[in-house]
Parts: C-alpha cells; sequence; structure tokens
C-alpha cells in the first residue's frame, strides 16, 4: 500500500529522491515551504530552496531565468496561485520558450480546497493551462501516482503542470506503478454500455460508481485520462466508439478541463452522447471535502445517474 | 570609415542608425525607446559582456535581459554588429518569417538570452539567472535594462525584494529613466517618484548617472562589478530619442515609422555615415 500521508507528502518524496539523482532538480518557494511539505527537502538541501517571499509571479519569473541557465526548478504553491496570479508568466516566460520549469498546484479542484472556501478552491486551472501551447497538463488520482507523476515529468523536457490536493485523497493504487504521460488507461473493462472518463483524486469515486452501475446490470469502463495535455485523443476516440456514451468525471469546472476535452474529441473524431459532471460553473463554499462533492453533484450516485442519461440519449439518438 | 576600432560613442551614433533604418524599412516598431538606452547597449555589448557570438549558449557567457522589449531595434542592432546574425535581417523585423519578432524571442533570435516584451517580467527572471550562477558557482553577471514606466509593475518590487534577500551581486540593473511611458509622462501617470530613493529603500547599491554619458556608464558599470553583497541599480538619466531631435521632443516617437523626408533628416543627423 501506499504509504504517503497525502499527495503533497508523495510530491516532497518525490522530490527528495530527485534531488538525490541530479543536483539540476531545485524548488522555488513563495512561501510555500510548509504548505507543499518541503520543510525536510530545504533542511537537508539548503542550497536548492530558493524562499521568494510571497510573490507568486516572482517565483515563476525566476524559475524561467534559472531553467534558461540548465536548472531544472520546481514552483510549487497553491494551483490558482499559480495559473492564475502568475498565468501570464506561466504562458509568456515558460511555455513560449519552452522553458524547463515544472509547476506544482495544490488544492486543485473544490476537494482539495474544501474548508478554505473559493479563495483557495481551484477549478478554472486546467481550464486556463490547456489554452496555453506547450504544456504539459498531468492530473494524477492519488498520492503514489503523485509520486510517480513527479519522476515523470521531471525526466520529460519542458514546461509541465502537476495537480495535488490536501491530503484527504483516497488511495487507490496499491502498488507504485509508472505514470505514462498522454497514455489515458482503462482502470476497470466492465464492458462498453458506458465510458466513465475521469482525471485526479475523483478517480476513487468514479471506480465505485462503476461498482454501482455493474450491481444494475450496466458494464461500464473506466478511463483514468491523467494527462490533459497531450490528450490521448485516439485512446479517447476508440472508447466512444464502442461505447457510444461516456461521462466525464472531474473536479473542475465543467468548462475547460476533462469534460471540454472529451467534447472537443467527440465533436471533431467519434460522435458520442455526453454528459458532464463537475462542477456546474458556479462559485461553491467551504465545507468537508466529501460532502461539497456530493453537494455539487459530483457524488457516486450523481455519476450513475449520468451514466444512464447518456446511454438514454446516445440510445435515442440511434432508434431517431 | 573602418569598423575596426570604432570607439562606443561612435558605435551607439551607428546603433542608432541602425534603429533608425530599421524601423524605417521595417514601417514599424519603437523607435524613440530604442535611441534612449542606445548608448547602454553599445557599452554592454561592445565592451562589457562576456559573450562568444560564435557559441551564442556559452554556459559562461554574461547574461543580458532587455526588459522594456518594445526597445528591440537597438538589441538587434547590437547582435547583428557582434556577428550573431546579418545586418540584412534587421529590416525584416516584425515581418512574417523574419527571426526578428516584434518583441525579443529567445527560440528564434541568437543571441538573446530571454524572451521579453511583457513589462515588469525581466528584473525577475534576471534574480533567477543571477540565484542560477550562485548555485552553480558561475561567475558570469547578469545585466537588466528596464525602462522607468516598467517599475509600475508590481513583480519589480517582488524581484527587488527577494534579490537584496540572496544577495545577488551578480545582478546589474540599468533604469532607462527617459521620463516617458505610452501614455505620457511617468510622472503624471503614477505616483512611482522618487525612485532612487525607493531602491535605495529595498537595500539595493544604487548609482544615478547621465545614461548618454559613455564615460559615466563605464564607471558605474565597474563600480557596479565591485559592490559585494547586494545587487546593484543604476538610475540612468535618458532623453527618450536621443539623437534625433524631432524625436526627442514628441513622444508619439514611442511607436512611430519615419516618413522618407524624416528618415532623411534623422540619417543625417545621426552622421550619416556607416562603417565598413
Amino acid at each position: 500500500m501506499s504509504s504517503y500521508k497525502g499527495s503533497r507528502e508523495a510530491f516532497a518524496a518525490a522530490m527528495m529522491q530527485l534531488a538525490e539523482e541530479d543536483p539540476c532538480y531545485v524548488t522555488i518557494s513563495p512561501d510555500s515551504m510548509k504548505a507543499m511539505r518541503m520543510v525536510a527537502f530545504a533542511e537537508k538541501y539548503p542550497k536548492r530552496f530558493f524562499e521568494v517571499g510571497i510573490a507568486e509571479q516572482n517565483a515563476v519569473g525566476c524559475a524561467a531565468g534559472m531553467a534558461s541557465c540548465g536548472l531544472v526548478p520546481f514552483v510549487a504553491t497553491y494551483s490558482g496561485f499559480i495559473t492564475m496570479r502568475a498565468c501570464e508568466q506561466v504562458r509568456t516566460f515558460v511555455a513560449y520558450p519552452q522553458l524547463n520549469v515544472k509547476l506544482v498546484g495544490a488544492n486543485g479542484g473544490i476537494f482539495g480546497g474544501e474548508r478554505e472556501g473559493v479563495t483557495h478552491q481551484f477549478f478554472e486551472d486546467l481550464g486556463i493551462l490547456r489554452s496555453i501551447p506547450e504544456m504539459t497538463i498531468v492530473v494524477p488520482s492519488d498520492a503514489s501516482q503523485v509520486f510517480a507523476a513527479t519522476l515523470a515529468i521531471a525526466k520529460r523536457p519542458g514546461p509541465a503542470f502537476l495537480r495535488v490536493a490536501n491530503g484527504r485523497e483516497a488511495v487507490i493504487f496499491d502498488r507504485e506503478i509508472p505514470f505514462e504521460i498522454g497514455k489515458a488507461r482503462k482502470l476497470v473493462e466492465n464492458g462498453t454500455d458506458v465510458a466513465l472518463m475521469t482525471c485526479g483524486f475523483i478517480l476513487s469515486r468514479v471506480l465505485k460508481a462503476a461498482e454501482v452501475l455493474k450491481t444494475e446490470g450496466i458494464n461500464a469502463t473506466v478511463l483514468e485520462v491523467h494527462t490533459l495535455k497531450p490528450l490521448d485523443k485516439a485512446g479517447i476516440a476508440s472508447l466512444l466508439g464502442e461505447t457510444g456514451a461516456v461521462v466525464t468525471v472531474e473536479d473542475h469546472n465543467v468548462i475547460g478541463g476533462l469534460g471540454s476535452a472529451v467534447a472537443e474529441v467527440i465533436a471533431e473524431h467519434a460522435p458520442a452522447a455526453l454528459v458532464r459532471v463537475g462542477l456546474q460553473d458556479v462559485f461553491p463554499e467551504s465545507g468537508p471535502a466529501e460532502a461539497l462533492l456530493d453537494y455539487y453533484k459530483m457524488g457516486i450516485d450523481d455519476i450513475v445517474k449520468a451514466a444512464k442519461v447518456a446511454m438514454a440519449k446516445r440510445d435515442h439518438r440511434r432508434a431517431g | 570609415m573602418s569598423c575596426e576600432n570604432v570607439n562606443l560613442v561612435d558605435l551607439a551614433r551607428l546603433l542608432r542608425r541602425d534603429v533608425v533604418d530599421t524601423v524605417y524599412r521595417a514601417k514599424d516598431g519603437h523607435p524613440s525607446p530604442a535611441l534612449s538606452c542606445a548608448d547602454i547597449v553599445a557599452a554592454l555589448f561592445f565592451k562589457v559582456l562576456k559573450l562568444d557570438p560564435q557559441n551564442p549558449k556559452w554556459p559562461g557567457r554574461d547574461r543580458f535581459i532587455l526588459s522594456k522589449g518594445h526597445a528591440c531595434p537597438v538589441l538587434y542592432a547590437a547582435l547583428a554588429r557582434r556577428g550573431y546574425f546579418s545586418r540584412d535581417e534587421l529590416p525584416g523585423l516584425r515581418s512574417l518569417g523574419s527571426c526578428l519578432q516584434g518583441h525579443p524571442c529567445m527560440r528564434k533570435t541568437p543571441g538573446i538570452d530571454m524572451t521579453t516584451g511583457s513589462l515588469g517580467n525581466g528584473i525577475s527572471i534576471g534574480v533567477g539567472m543571477a540565484m542560477a550562477a550562485k548555485y552553480l558557482e558561475q561567475d558570469y553577471n547578469t545585466y537588466v535594462i528596464m525602462g522607468d514606466g516598467e517599475l509600475e509593475e508590481g513583480i519589480v518590487w517582488e524581484a527587488a525584494m527577494s534579490a537584496v534577500k540572496h544577495k545577488l551581486d551578480n545582478l546589474i540593473v540599468f533604469v532607462d529613466n527617459n521620463g516617458l511611458q505610452s501614455g505620457g509622462k511617468v510622472s503624471d501617470i503614477s505616483g512611482l517618484m522618487p525612485i532612487y530613493e525607493k531602491w535605495e529603500a529595498f537595500q539595493w547599491h544604487c548609482q544615478e548617472i547621465d545614461g548618454h554619458n559613455m564615460d559615466e556608464i563605464l564607471a558605474a558599470i565597474a563600480n557596479a562589478q565591485q559592490a559585494k553583497g547586494k545587487p546593484s541599480l543604476i538610475l540612468a538619466h535618458t532623453v527618450k530619442g536621443k539623437g534625433v531631435p524631432f524625436m526627442e521632443t514628441d513622444n508619439s516617437w514611442h511607436k512611430r515609422v519615419p516618413t522618407d523626408d524624416e528618415y532623411k533628416e534623422a540619417m543625417e543627423i545621426l552622421g550619416g555615415m556607416d562603417c565598413e
């Protein structure tokens, strides 16, 4: 079983491993040392830990400068402070020059931000980044996958973003399996009645929803689309061709993230009936993580219902 | 005249000729912000910077960032005259297929250390380069030219604080203090003044010079290189459009293309002669 307390601890453990491997890996902190669980890293590698104060734009600017000199800087802090406050630095000085900067965003989704409220719940980050050329965007689904994904983005040259949460995420994978950037993977293959496509920590709910569907005689395939960019269009289109009905499930606004990405594949490559489960373009509120997802219609029941709606839409079209 | 042994003052004049010529031929670009910092660029590219034009990515080179990226015609001219690319490229500025983008792009133009153009960011990136030098135990310096108007951006002061915390005495920043920005006088548009006192209060090693006096520019750089434990700020008083009188008095030359007559007049004022 995974031994990490949460996804941030898994990220920090991966950074320790990377630092041991190569002195080119450094971290820049906009006063995020504690939040990103980097205390041990800062103590063991003080020269590789650059504190710049509460100044995310400067953190990303510094990272661009460092990367241009051959280092591989990681900037890790709350996701929205990277993708919104420092959005232009990410776009113009990291992505445009294709610099080897790694961005790690915590409190992804309302599950990640939970009781902190909207200022610390980030459900636009993936949509913002998806519209920026050259970005690699990965959204792992549990702590052990965050560990593997941190290593994966470190080894892949170029700008990358990794989304983590707050420690309340479930353990899904019971061993350290590799993280293959850009390759969606089937985790449940009960059948082709409907596809459930998802990314991030909400995968644990999708797996439960697939079980519920099975008890009701509906055989779903669960596809984990853990890389939003580069998107595995072929893998998605192939499954869409088999099911003709899909539910996307994401802890993100339904605009801009996985739901939008799959809709684009549907529109251009593989017609299918789609229902998007996610935050329905509203500002949420503070609350316990699991209860928030339920309240904002990202519950297991909601996924099950969405699957039935998607299948009905497909069948109606076919009948028509 | 021969291009051998041209002095820095003459080189600055030649860069100014290139700026006017480039903007005139390209029919686009920002002439007067480029003329404003031509003397500083000449000092850096023909005297100060450790560079190898045959090996633009040489890791030990000094780094240069033109934070006021819209002034790039003067940077492109300096790079061409240092041999990074042919001067024949200059009129291609801003045109499709040219290696000379509207604002500097490190992926397209040899010799450009950092993409710039969005104001305020150059100093922050320079802080990163200077921190990298310290960490990698390399002895290169990082030089940045900022405009005064871009000091209005918040990231400038974020970077200023972090440069002091990290004792970046390998970071030397010029402020091209021509007093004007796109919309008018800096002093009318913002509450920025006083500039020098602000940098002193931020604990930088500060100097104030005439940004068109080559001796003062070189002396200030030498002082800055000797300053230990602090990043350096050189507040260079300049005239926007310097060298072309009708541009010095009219801020519309921030971004404007000379007519045929204006071009002829400017080139005559700038000496009429190039080196060969």
